[in-house]
This record gives C-alpha cells, structure tokens and sequence, in this order.
C-alpha cells in the first residue's frame, strides 16, 4: 500500500521525533510511506481564527497535494479534525463543484494515525515495548470529532511492559485550543492548571496522546513546573522496541 | 407603534425564510420521530415504577383495592393530623369523610383564596400518572380542582387508579383526545436547589404529596 | 455585592469589557471559582445519570432539533397562529421589535393596571432587556420570586448562570444578604433555614400583588398556550394568583403542537437539572373564567432574533431552550462563570447568541471565548453545533477587523498573514523554518526550553515553558534520510 504521511506543520518544525517515531513504527508494519516536501499547513490555525478565505487556499493545496494518494496519514487529531469536519463547510462556501468532487473523493481515505493502524491496517499489537507508566490525555478533537474511542487505549493496551492509568475528567479540554491560548491567556493557564493537577495525580511518567499541540501546552507547563513528568507522542510510544527505544527529548 | 412592528417582524421573518413550507402541516408531518413512544414494562411494573418514582421524591404512598378506597382516604387524613381540607368541585362526596372539616370548590361559589391559604391540605383526583417520571397530571376538570388549589394547601392527597398510570410521557400525550387548555405536571414537591445545589424540599407549592394507587385493573397491590 | 471582586459585573454588551480583561476579576477570586465548578460539578453528575438511563436519547435530541428547525423555517406561520389561538382564547399578545418597546409595552399595561408592585417568574428575556431598572424607575416596585433571583436582587448582583443565576454566591453570602436585607437577626447559613426566610419573605406578595410578570419555555401555536417549566412553586403563585399576567417571550419560543411537548420536556430537565421531570411544568392557554388571571397579556420580543433567521450556520442559535446544559460542560465557563461574558446569557450559548442578538456591533470578543473543544456541542439536547457557528462569527470578526487600519500591526493579524504566505510554498516554509531556528535561539536555555518570550509569546510564557526548535526539522530529516540511504520518504 502507498501511504502518504502528512506531518503537519507543527510537527514538521518543532516535533521531528514524533514524524521520524511515525516512519520507523509504518515501515516496521510493512507499509510504503512517501512523505511529499511540498506540503505545509492544513489551514486549521487560519480557519480556528476566522480568516476563511487563508483557510481555503491551504484547504486547495491540501486536496491538490493528495488527491492520488491511497491513504493519507496525519499523527495529529486536531488536523484531521479540520479537513473532515472543516474543509467541507471551505469548499462549500468558496470552492467550485469540481473541487468539492475531489474533496469528497479524498476525505474517506485521511486517517488519524490511530484509525489507520485499527481500522485500515487492522493491528493492536504493533509489536512495541515501551516499560513506563503512562496516563493518555484525549485531545477533545480525537474524542468529540473523530470519534476514536478506545482505539488509543487498544493501541497502548499490546505495549509490552507499559502501565496504563486512568486520567480523571478524561473529557475536559486541557484549555490550549490554538490562539485562544494566548487570546485568552488567563483563562487558558487556568484550565491548564486543572488539567495539570489531575494528570499528575496520576503518578505517570509520561503522559501521551494522538495530538503534539495539547502535549506543547501540557509539556510547556509540566517543564515550568518542575512536574517530574514527560509528555510524548503515542507514536514514540509506538515505535519504541527494545533495540530501538522511544527518542524522549528533555 | 405595536401593529406597525408586528408587521415590521413578520417582515423581516418573511424575508429570511423565503423557503417556508406552503403545506405547514405536510411539513411537520414529516419530522422524525424516532424516539421511545410506547413503553415495554407491563402494566403492574409499569404502576410499581410510578411508586418508586414518587417515593424517590419523598411522596407518600399507599396501595389500595378500589373497594377500600374511601376508608384507605380516611386514614391518610387522620394519619396526616390534619383537619381542615378543601375539596374540589366534583370530588366524590364519599371521599370527604364527616370527621373533617371541608371547604368545598363549588363551579357557582367558588372560595375565596384566604379559605384556601387557611386549610391545611387538599384532596384530589388526577388525569393521568407517567410512570418514567414519577409525574402526576393535573387538567384542572372536575375533581381535579382549580389550580390554586392544589398551589396553596401544605398537603396535597391525590387518588391515582392504576389504570390512569402510563409508562412514558409520549403515552400521556397519546391519551390527550385533544389539548387540554389547563395541565400542571407535578413531579415532586416543590423544590430548589439555588443554594449551593442543595436540594430543599418545599419552596412555596405544597410541601407534602401524599398520593393513594387504586388497584382497579383487578392487579392485585404488593404488601410493603 | 455579595461576591466581593472590585467593581459590579456589567452584563450590558454594549458596555462590558472584552471577555480576557472581564474574565480577570474571577480568576483572581478562588471562591467564587470554587462556588461555580461545586454548583456545575453536582448538575453535571446528575445530568449524566439521568441522560445515560434514556436509550433513546439520541433519537430525542434528533427530534428536538427537526422540530426547532422546522419552527425557525416558518417561523412567520407559526407567530400569526399562536397570535390567533392565544388571543382567541382571551389572551392580548403584543410584538416588540425590540428592547425598548418591549419595555414600553409592560410599562403601559402596568399603568392601566395602576400596578405600583408585580411579582415576577424568573426570565432571563426579562434581564434581557433590562426590565427590572426600567420598572423601577417608572415607580414599580419588582419583587423577584425565584429563590436565586432573591439572592441577587436583595444583594445587587448579577445573574452569572440562565438556570441557576446564584451559582457564584455561596451560603454564608445568602445568609448575609437575607439577614441584612429581610432584617432577620440569628439566620444560619444552613439552606433550608434560607429557603424558609425567602418563602415566608415572599408567602405575602403571592397573596396579595395582583399583577406578575413571566417568561415562557414554549409558546404552543396550535392552542395558543404557554409553558412554563419551574421548581419551587413560585412560577405557579405568580401564574395563578395574581388578577393579571403578563409573559415575555422571544419570538423563537414557538413549537407547533402541544404534543411536541413529549420531546421537549424529556429532554429540557434532564439537560438543565438533571431532573427526569422539574418538580412542576405549568400549561395554560389564554384565559380560563374562574381559574388564574384574568386578564393575560403576551409580548413577543424580536431585539436582534429576525436578523439571526435564514443564516444556515447561524440560525442553529435559536433552536436555544435555555438549558444552560452548554455552560455546564464548558471548561472556560468553569473557570470564569457567567459574568464575564458581558451579558445576562452566558457561557457558549451566550458566546453565540450575544454578539448576533448585538448584530456583531458589540461582544466582538465573545465568539473567541472558546477552546473549540465542543462540549457544548456534545450535550446540547437540540444539537446546536456551536464550535461551528462559533467559527462563523470568527470570520465575521476578522472581516471587520482586518478593514480597521490599527489592526494592520495587530500581531495575531501580522502573524497569520505572514504564515498564509509561507504556507503558500514548502520552500519559503522551510526557509521560515530556519530563520525561526536562528531567531528562537537567543531566547533558548541551554536547557532547550525557552522560558520567556517578548510579545504575544509572552502571554505564552507567564505559565508554560516552550520546547526550542530542534536542530533538525522533520523534513531535512527526510532529505538527508533520502540521500544517505536511497530509500523511503522522499
């Protein structure tokens, strides 16, 4: 199968650990991924502060990037979140027919990396080992707009040597939602502040998820805090065997 | 000014939904309507529902065969210590036992609300009980009483027959031949919780429910 | 005032200030924030419970939306039958274009009814409009009868919730208030001995004010009745005692038929209480000879509804039953509460309604109250998608701000027009990316984590950490994976 890997622009700059963690992890499973250089931004920063019209034109470049692509597949809840439920809306409002043809053509073959490995691939047990205690933050994109479910769980469930505990109020946004974190700075280090103290209570040394831009929010303060835990991707987590451990920067 | 802005609104109502359905009531029609409208439970767990419901609420209840009705009636008035109580217009005459003091509804000569502030409870029949809810329905129709009275007494005594008792509240609606102009649905004594979210039973309706299940689809009452 | 942060909650749009600054005063106040997230924590739990129990709950929130959607579609239709029925029935019905007719029409009915005192049913249409100063500068003493507006109305403070608008003042601060204002001397703080207080407080007026004031739940087209969903029996008192009845009412409160109350109902208490049923829901229809007022008059409020009609994203916000289900399960409102959003509906549906209900000239703000996390949406029992319209509204902001010539070097506005240029091509991306790598490395630690950031970043900064950028992005990785190796990702 031929996969292309949209890393996301985020990722491409400040988290390389999580793409390189998402190469390793698909080669090891067999699949052929091509990673395209001329990809950026989804457009969700654009769309997420009103400027519609921005949104779309990295919406076009998007669907023109992966039209022919297999599969396409993003580590990043909050990305997929916006082609599915936002790029629809864009093409609607300033696209043409046959631009919106294609977008609807492409949309049912984009996968959160979690549903690719579950639902496309069909594995649970990705044949990692990964010796830590780990809680999982579920970004609210992959838990009210994907729809994941358990599948993280499942995923982290076939890690060998991994602890898995539970995260109270699982369900309430750790308060960075992009430029409402410094839009609405106070309001968000308060919600951050919540998040941070059930996370802790946890005793975990890592804390995980399917999205870097909450982990930067959490891992932000968990550093500022001196909260003696990590964040990481679920894909580091993934990825990481007994020869070759997760890469964990500081 | 106040005719000039109704067409003023519906104007600018008419102007933002050019797309109105010229066959209203085709439209509505075909609205889904998927939702749980008949109940499964079986007309005895339906009313054995409906009694924990109430009791939930903190409503009294008591069971009884339609023959011991009036003596059944009698005892939750001398068990409630009361003595004077108001009687709705159309509320059987056996059920206002002659030991009490009744202040009697009439259609004609209705009372005037200080004697009703003045008693001390009320007894009446209802339209209708939901058992999902634990909700009593009141039209306001004969034996049923004006609704001031059911408002002001501290103690309400109201008579349920099993067989006014429906599981859902779609099947409420269902038994509606059509709308009636006057409904209180009671699910409770009145309540607040405005304080730290904590619940207060009796705010200013009647602090006390005291509800009798009549027994009249030949179901036999459980003894408890 | 009873909750003790600085200056008087403003909830007029026109005149509060932007949500971040208006947000200040309760983050700073850990008592009031303890107040809200107890009052919402008890509601939610309830609220889960009970909406868990219905397996049909789904199907119910399907049918509450068709129908509202259906009511907003012909909406004209259903005004002018409501209007018939109700006035068939007995009943007078008033339409008021906006704030200030409304105001004019109740002041002008009170005036027949040389009405010096009324009673009133809380409704948050009536804040809305601001009818109480309104009243009382008119001569009209108001007495509030729901327990909560009690609170606020003797303390001089401000509704912070539509359903439980006290959530923010705690017992000892009602217990202060009812003792100072009630003069009772010896109240404890213990709840039930202050609900008692309000009930003896108010047993009088019930009895003897013979004119109310009301809100609606539901307008019944078909019958021309009005429903009422309460808890205490103070929305009877004033609904059956007094000798006349006045409701307001926004236009968009219309169900068609009284059997549509099957789905409403089951789904309002649930959402708002966490009660299968509230304790009492009261139905009448204009007016019955013998029972209740005697003279009803209904006043139809447009302020800023119609405008809202006939937007497909943003008609979705009067579908609105009031549950306040929304503010329960929002994260932001849990931190702020209700007064800093600026307006007497708060919370997500007030960061909707607000800014459209002020035809976006005021609470520009409100829209990006939000973190998009979508609770709201997942609760809503009539499936108002409000991260959507909230992102609507965004875009009608930006198209108004980015006219005004001070935004030109606003640097969130710089910012993401710098990025969509550099989003435009990989190769101006990537070199951004290297020139962001050179820039960030001044404000870097030798630990890798950058602690303070100038500007905008700043607000970043005051309580998180920012990782530095890595030496490598992931896509010269790629390249030089490419070229060491010949295989994969290229």
């Amino acid at each position: 199968m031929r996969v292309s890997l949209f890393i996301t622009c985020y990722n491409d700059t400040l988290f390389p650990e999580t793409g390189r963690a998402v190469v390793h992890l698909l080669e090891r499973l067999g699949v052929e991924l091509g990673f395209n250089p001329a990809q950026t931004c989804c457009g969700q920063m654009h769309a997420n502060t009103g400027f519609r019209g921005e949104a779309f034109s990295q919406a076009k470049r998007f669907v023109r990037l992966y039209r022919d692509s297999e599969a396409v597949v993003v580590p990043s809840s909050s990305c997929v979140a916006m082609v599915r439920d936002q790029y629809p809306g864009l093409f609607a409002e300033l696209g043409t027919a046959e631009q919106g043809k294609e977008l609807a053509a492409l949309l049912p073959r984009v996968y959160e990396l979690s549903e690719f490995l579950i639902d496309r691939l069909g594995v649970e047990d990705v044949g990692a080992y990964f010796p830590h205690r780990v809680t999982y933050h579920a970004s609210c994109h992959g838990l009210r707009s994907l729809h994941l479910g358990d599948r993280p769980w499942r995923l982290l469930g076939k890690v060998r040597g991994l602890e898995l505990v539970p995260l109270a109020n699982l369900d309430r946004c750790c308060g960075f939602g992009g430029t409402f974190s410094v839009k609405n700075g106070e309001v968000s280090s308060a919600m951050l502040a919540a998040k941070l103290q059930d996370i802790v209570a946890t005793g975990a040394e890592y804390c995980t998820g399917v999205d870097n831009s909450c982990l930067m929010h959490l891992g932000g303060a968990m550093h500022r805090q001196y909260a003696g835990m990590k964040t990481i991707h679920i894909a580091q987590i993934l990825a990481s065997t007994e020869t070759s451990p997760a890469e964990v920067t500081a | 000014m106040s005719a000039s802005s109704r067409q003023r609104i519906l104007d600018r109502i008419r102007a933002a939904t050019p797309a109105a359905a010229p066959q209203l009531a085709e439209a509505y029609a075909a609205l889904p309507r998927e939702y749980v409208r008949l109940g499964a439970m079986s007309a005895n767990a339906c009313v054995e529902r409906m009694i924990e419901r109430l009791r939930e609420y903190d409503a009294e209840v008591t069971r009884c065969m339609p023959d011991e009705l009036e003596a059944t009636i009698a005892a939750r008035l001398k068990g409630s210590g009361r003595r004077v109580f108001v009687a709705p217009a159309g509320l059987p005459a056996e059920w206002q036992a002659e030991e009490f003091v009744w202040k009697v509804d009439k259609n004609l000569k209705s009372l005037p609300v200080s004697e009703i502030e003045s008693a001390e409870g009320v007894v009446t029949a209802a339209f209708c009980g939901i058992a999902d809810s634990g909700t009593i329905v009141l039209h306001h129709q004969a034996g049923e009483g004006r609704r001031i009275l059911t408002l002001l007494p501290d103690w309400h005594l109201c008579v349920l027959r099993a067989s006014q008792v429906v599981e859902t509240l779609p099947e409420y609606f269902s038994r509606c031949p059509q709308p009636p102009a006057l409904v209180t649905w009671i699910s409770g004594p009145s309540a607040t919780a405005d304080i730290e979210m904590t619940r207060i039973k009796g705010v200013h309706g009647p602090r006390f429910l005291d509800v009798i299940l009549v027994f009249d689809q030949g179901s036999q009452p459980t003894l408890n | 005032m009873s909750h003790a942060v600085g200056e008087h909650p403003v909830l007029d749009p026109a005149q509060a200030a932007p949500f971040p600054q208006a947000a200040l005063p309760v983050l700073r106040n850990p008592q009031l924030r303890k107040n809200v997230a107890h009052a919402i924590d008890v509601i939610q739990d309830k609220r889960a419970r009970l909406v868990a129990e219905k397996t049909d709950w789904q199907a119910l929130r399907a049918a509450g939306a068709a129908i509202r959607d259906h009511v907003l579609g012909n909406l004209g239709a259903y005004l002018v039958q409501f209007e018939e029925r109700c006035t068939a029935a007995g009943g007078q019905v008033h339409w008021a274009a906006d704030a200030d007719e409304a105001r004019r029409i109740i002041g002008e009915i009170l005036r027949e009814e040389h009405a010096s005192e009324v009673i009133k049913i809380k409704t948050m249409t009536s804040a809305e409009i601001q009818l109480n100063p309104f009243l009382e500068a008119a001569g009209v003493k108001v007495f509030e009868t729901d327990l909560a507006e009690i609170i606020l109305q003797l303390g001089e403070d401000e509704p912070s919730h539509i359903v439980v608008p006290a959530l923010h003042v705690n017992r000892s601060q009602v217990r202060e208030i009812f003792a100072r204002r009630m003069g009772i001397e010896g109240l404890s703080d213990e709840p039930r001995e202050l609900t008692a207080a309000a009930r003896n407080y108010l047993r009088q007026k019930f009895l003897g004010v013979p004119t109310a004031i009301g809100g609606a739940n539901f307008l019944i087209a078909e019958t021309g009745a009005v429903a009422v969903v309460e808890s205490e029996g103070n929305g009877r008192m004033c609904l059956t005692l007094p000798r006349t009845l006045i409701t307001l009412a926004g236009i968009e409160k219309i169900l068609p038929r009284f059997e549509d109350l099957e789905v409403m109902l089951q789904v309002l208490a649930r959402s708002a209480t966490g009660e299968r049923m509230s304790p009492y829901t009261s139905l009448w229809t204009g007016v019955t000879p013998g029972d209740g007022p005697q003279r009803f008059h209904v006043v139809l409020l447009d302020n800023g509804r119609s405008s809202i009609l006939g937007r497909h994203t943003e008609q979705q916000t009067l579908r609105c039953i009031r549950c306040a289900a929304c503010m329960n399960a929002c994260p932001v409102y849990r931190q702020t509460g209700g007064h800093a959003y600026g307006s007497v509906y708060p919370g997500p549906i007030g960061a909707i309604l607000t800014p459209q209900l002020q035809q976006m000239r005021h609470a520009q703000s409100l829209p990006y109250a939000s973190s998009l996390c979508a609770a709201c949406y997942e609760v809503c029992p009539v499936k108002i998608n409000i991260p959507e319209v909230l992102l609507e509204l965004r875009s009608q902001v930006v198209e108004q701000e980015r006219k005004q010539a001070g935004r030109f070097f606003d640097p969130i506005y710089m910012g993401l027009r710098v990025a969509n240029v550099l989003f435009s091509r990989a190769w101006m991306f990537q070199a951004a990316q290297r020139v962001g790598r050179v820039g960030m490395r001044c404000f870097t630690r030798k630990d890798g984590w950058i602690h303070s950031l100038p500007g905008v970043g700043g607000k970043w900064t005051q309580t998180r950490d920012l990782r530095g950028m890595p030496p490598q992005t992931f896509r010269e990785w790629c390249a030089a994976r490419g070229n060491a190796q010949g295989k994969g990702v290229a």
